[in-house]
C-alpha cells in the first residue's frame, strides 16, 4: 500500500500501532514504513508518548534472577566501566578466543618465553609444559600486558607494552586475580615493578595460586599498594587468564 | 516512592551511561526498571516464560541501542516501555500462539486484573503530569471507548480479541478504538 502521501492514514496507523491493535501483516508493513519514513516514525513516537504513561499503572512484577543472568550472558562484550563492580563480576564470564593466538604471538616473539618451538605450540604435545597465560587489555581493547607462568613455578612473568605512564614515587600498578564465583572478592597477586620486563613472586606455584582465577586485572594504587586488600583505585586493565596445555 | 521528575532524570543518566558502555549503569537500570517492564510484558503475554524471554531480548536491545535514546524525544520509561510492548506484540504474531490467545478465559489468570475495571490505574496515573493529563483525558472518553483503548493497551488485545471480550461486533469495536484515540489526541493536545 502506498500511504506515503496520506498523513491522515499515517496518523491513524501510528495510533493503532502504538496502541497495539495494528496486527499481522499490516503491522509489519507499517513497521517497515516507520523505519523508512521520518514522518511515520515521528507519528509513532508521538503516540507512544501519549499512551506510554499508561504503563505506569501496570503492577510491578519482579523477574526471576535467571533473567538478569541470561541478559548478562547475551551482552556483547562490554568496553567500559572497568572500575565497576558489575564489570568485575562479569569478567569471569568473558572467554577470549583470541587469547590462544596471542599466546602464540607472545611466546614466539620473546625467546625467554618460548622454551618450545612454534610447531609444538600449534600442535600441543605431552612434552609441552602446561602454563598459565593472561592477556590484559585496556578499555579500547588494546593488549597492554601479558603474563605467563609455568604451572609448577611461582614466578609470574610480565611483559607490559603500552601501559599508561605513572609517577612511580606516588603510584603503583597492582595485579589482581578475579574469582570465578559472582561477587567474590579479587585477590592481590602483587605489585607490578615499573620495568619493561618484570616478574611477580606468586604465593605458591601457578597451579595453586592462579587456577582459581579466570581473569586478572590491574588497578592503579597509591605507592606501596592497596591497604585494604581490595582494589581502591581505578581498574585500568583486565583480561582472561587461561591454562594452556 | 521518589519524585517522578527525579526518577526520570536518574533514568536518563543511566541510559546515557549505558550508551557509554557502562555496565554498572546498565545493572542499575535493570534494577530500577525491570519489575515495571516485566509487569507490562506479563500483562500482554500472560505467560511468565514468554515474558522472561521478551524481557531478555528487550534489555539486550536497550543496551545495544542506548545511544539511540534521545531525552528530547521521549521519557526514558516511555522509550523502554515501547520497546517491550512492540516486542510482546511481535511475539504474539507467531502463528502458533493464536489459539492460546483466543481461548483465554476472562479473569482466570491472577496476574490478569483487568485494567478497565480496576480503580488502581487512575490513582497510579496521577503521579506524573503527563500521566495525570492522560488519566484526565481517558476519564473523559465514553466508557466503552475507554474500556476498549485500555484493554488494547494493557492486555495487548487485537480488534477481534476486543470484540470477543466485549461481545460486540468487530466494526463497532474498531470504531470505538479509533474514535477513542482521536479524542485522546485532541484532549491531550489542548491540555498541553
Amino acid at each position: 500500500m502506498n500511504y506515503g502521501r496520506n498523513p491522515e492514514l499515517i496518523e491513524r496507523l501510528a495510533a493503532e500501532y502504538a496502541l497495539g491493535t495494528l496486527r499481522g501483516r499490516a503491522r509489519l508493513r507499517f513497521a517497515r514504513m516507520v523505519r523508512e519514513s521520518a514522518a511515520a516514525a515521528r507519528a509513532v513516537r508521538e503516540w507512544e508518548n501519549r499512551l506510554g504513561p499508561m504503563a505506569l499503572a501496570v503492577r510491578e512484577v519482579r523477574p526471576h534472577r535467571r533473567v538478569w543472568t541470561a541478559i548478562q550472558a547475551r551482552l556483547p562484550a562490554a568496553g567500559g566501566a572497568w572500575d565497576s563492580l558489575a564489570f568485575w563480576r562479569n569478567l569471569g564470564l568473558v572467554a577470549s578466543g583470541c587469547a590462544a593466538a596471542l599466546l602464540v604471538a607472545f611466546v614466539v616473539r620473546d625467546p625467554r618465553f618460548a622454551p618450545v618451538p612454534v610447531e609444538k605450540i600449534a600442535a600441543p604435545s605431552a612434552q609441552m609444559q602446561p602454563a598459565y597465560v593472561a592477556v590484559l587489555s585496556d578499555k579500547a581493547g588494546k593488549v597492554v600486558l601479558l603474563a605467563y607462568a609455568d604451572r609448577h613455578s611461582d614466578e609470574l612473568w610480565l611483559k607490559p607494552s603500552g601501559m599508561q605512564s605513572i609517577d612511580s614515587a606516588k603510584q603503583v600498578f597492582e595485579l589482581w586475580g578475579l574469582p570465578k564465583e559472582p561477587g567474590g572478592a579479587p585477590r592481590s597477586l602483587g605489585l607490578i615493578p615499573p620495568r619493561e620486563k618484570a616478574t611477580i613472586k606468586l604465593a605458591a606455584a601457578a597451579d595453586q595460586s592462579l587456577s582459581d582465577f579466570p581473569a586478572l586485572a590491574v588497578s592503579l594504587e597509591p605507592a606501596g599498594g592497596s591497604k585494604t586488600g581490595l582494589p581502591t583505585g581505578p581498574v585500568l586493565y583486565s583480561g582472561p587468564c587461561l591454562k594452556f596445555w | 516512592m521518589a519524585d517522578p521528575a527525579a526518577q526520570n532524570e536518574a533514568l536518563r543518566q543511566l541510559l546515557a551511561a549505558c550508551a557509554q558502555r557502562d555496565s554498572a549503569a546498565f545493572g542499575r537500570l535493570y534494577e530500577t526498571t525491570s519489575a515495571k517492564l516485566f509487569g507490562v510484558a506479563i500483562r500482554i503475554l500472560r505467560r511468565e516464560d514468554w515474558a522472561e524471554e521478551v524481557l531478555q531480548d528487550c534489555y539486550v536491545n536497550i543496551w545495544i541501542h542506548a545511544s539511540k535514546y534521545s531525552a528530547a524525544l521521549s521519557a526514558p520509561m516511555t522509550w523502554m516501555t515501547s520497546i517491550v510492548r512492540n516486542r510482546c506484540l511481535d511475539w504474539l504474531r507467531r502463528p502458533n500462539l493464536e489459539v492460546v490467545i483466543e481461548n483465554e478465559e476472562d479473569g482466570g489468570n491472577p496476574i490478569d486484573a483487568r485494567a478497565s475495571e480496576d480503580p488502581g490505574p487512575f490513582e497510579e496515573l496521577s503521579r506524573t503530569s503527563d500521566a495525570r493529563a492522560l488519566a484526565d483525558c481517558l476519564a473523559r472518553l465514553e466508557a466503552k471507548q475507554r474500556q476498549a483503548v485500555m484493554l488494547a493497551f494493557f492486555e495487548g488485545l487485537s480488534h477481534s480479541e476486543l470484540a470477543a471480550h466485549l461481545r460486540e461486533p468487530l466494526g463497532t469495536v474498531k470504531t470505538w478504538v479509533r474514535r477513542g484515540l482521536m479524542q485522546l489526541k485532541g484532549c491531550l493536545g489542548t491540555a498541553a
